[in-house]
């Protein structure tokens, strides 16, 4: 479809071309020597410019003088500072935000193991995420206190939503590892065997209000002012 | 609530029955009067201010407020500290996988046998018999069979030896076997001696001196499931008078 105005920039989704956006980042498309007629995005490979035009940045590299485009996505050049603009190709219009060591994420427990808690990370602070990654929490790394003595069956349960702290980014193989072992860190929201969401009692024990039975959990203690009635 | 339970106490109840605060449940302003409190058994369930059957039985009761459904079934469900006989399946590394007739098999280390150590292990085969106790038996996570108590001995549990039948009956049976005093075992004590194992998962053990007296017993046993006591005790009786 083409650009509202008339510039005949043409685009494969509903966008604006850089002339008429100006307060944003400008996004130019730039045709690839492939296909000249038909709009698509940049694939790895494609002829960017030269050398002497542009700094390349990130997902671009220099071959023989040219700048070719090293991943799939959308060209992004900015004009800093400096006299040549830098370019660069991203995947995602919008930057992915990374989990952290140190950030708090919240997680849903997957599945559970005598000896850690497998989980998804869904929001890292309050930004939710596109993809799902995985994280580990390990059976030491479930309470401050008394950490042999910890069984996982009584602190987190599949389906659980869980307030964690990342403490490293793992290997390339491993999940990222978080931690629960603070006062404010635990289950904030689960279900009870009846399938109704539990109130929670003290710091290790969670009751369903349907047919008051008591479960155990390691729950989270939430400040009242971000609990909603 | 308490009157109508125990109004129903030995009567069939089917998943759906429910049991509600009525009217005459109403406080007197005559005299303080204190609430009854009801304990829920296996079978039923509250939800709300109602008192929900999940299983079709017949409801019993056991003094001063305990009420619970007694049912029939066949299929196991593990739960913590139940003992059952289980088959090794599989034997890989320090872990053997143990069947017991559940919905996955269970994992029984090779350290959780008695005055087992690392370098002394337990001589336990694939398709051995082992009476084992659950550690871990929930919905959540894989099952885990040990064989000794939490003091460290076995009490009767491991490796079952060579020479016996094992087959399977119903957990009704089993329980009933397993309780106190038990009309089924002293019946079958008066037949002829035989060594006996039972599993909560409803596979029974048996050993006699000759392999006939073992099929008989296991063809007793499972036969008797069905039976009133009278039944059973006219059975016992023909093949007590047929065998000597």
């Amino acid at each position: 479809m083409l650009c509202h105005n008339k510039c005949k920039i043409v685009f494969r989704l509903e966008q604006r071309c850089a002339t008429c956006t100006p307060n944003s980042i400008s996004y130019v498309r730039l045709f690839s020597n492939a296909s000249l007629a038909s709009p698509s995005y940049l694939c790895p490979g494609d002829k960017l410019c030269s050398a002497e035009n542009c700094i390349p940045g990130t997902g671009v590299y220099l071959r023989h003088g040219y700048v070719y485009s090293s991943l799939a996505g959308y060209v992004l050049k900015k004009n800093e500072g400096e006299k040549l603009p830098v370019i660069s190709v991203v995947r995602e219009t919008e930057v992915q935000l990374l989990p952290d060591v140190g950030a708090i994420v919240t997680c849903k427990v997957t599945s559970i193991n005598p000896r850690f808690a497998k989980v998804h990370i869904l929001y890292v602070g309050s930004t939710p995420l596109k993809d799902r990654f995985r994280g580990t929490i390990r059976k030491e790394d479930v309470r401050a206190t008394e950490k042999d003595k910890v069984e996982t069956y009584k602190s987190f349960r599949p389906g659980d939503i869980v307030l964690a702290k990342v403490i490293s980014l793992g290997d390339v193989q491993s999940n990222y590892l978080l931690t629960t072992a603070e006062n404010e860190l635990g289950v904030v929201v689960a279900h009870s065997g009846a399938g109704a969401q539990m109130v929670p009692i003290n710091w290790c024990e969670m009751q369903c209000p349907r047919t008051h039975s008591k479960e155990f959990r390691k729950v989270a203690r939430v400040q009242p002012e971000y609990l909603q009635a | 609530m308490f009157s109508s339970l125990k109004e129903r106490t030995g009567e069939v109840l089917l998943p759906g029955d429910e049991f509600s605060f009525e009217a005459e449940d109403t406080i007197s302003l005559a005299g303080p009067v204190k609430p009854e409190k009801v304990v829920c058994g296996p079978g039923l369930r509250r939800s709300g201010d109602r008192l929900l059957v999940c299983k079709s039985g017949v409801l019993r009761h056991k003094q001063p407020n305990m009420f619970w459904v007694d049912s029939q079934q066949r299929r196991y469900v593990p739960a913590k500290g139940e003992t059952v006989i289980g088959i090794v399946t599989v034997k890989s590394g320090d872990v053997f996988k143990v069947d017991f007739g559940g919905s996955e098999q269970a994992s029984l280390s090779y350290l959780a046998f008695e005055g087992s150590t690392k370098r002394n292990r337990p001589n336990v085969q694939v398709g051995d018999l082992v009476f084992s106790q659950f550690l871990i038996a929930n919905q959540d996570m894989e099952p885990e069979l040990v064989c000794i108590d939490g003091s460290g001995r076995a009490n009767g549990m491991g490796v079952i030896g060579g020479g016996g039948l094992l087959f399977t009956v119903s957990l009704g049976l089993v329980r009933r076997l397993l309780s106190p005093h038990s009309e089924v075992r002293s019946d079958l004590q008066q037949l002829f001696p035989c060594e006996l194992v039972v599993g909560m998962n409803g596979r029974l053990w048996a050993k006699a001196s000759t392999v006939q007296q073992t099929l008989i017993i296991s063809n007793l046993l499972q036969s008797c499931d069905t039976m009133t006591a009278q039944q059973r005790r006219a059975l016992f009786r023909r093949v007590a008078q047929g065998a000597l």
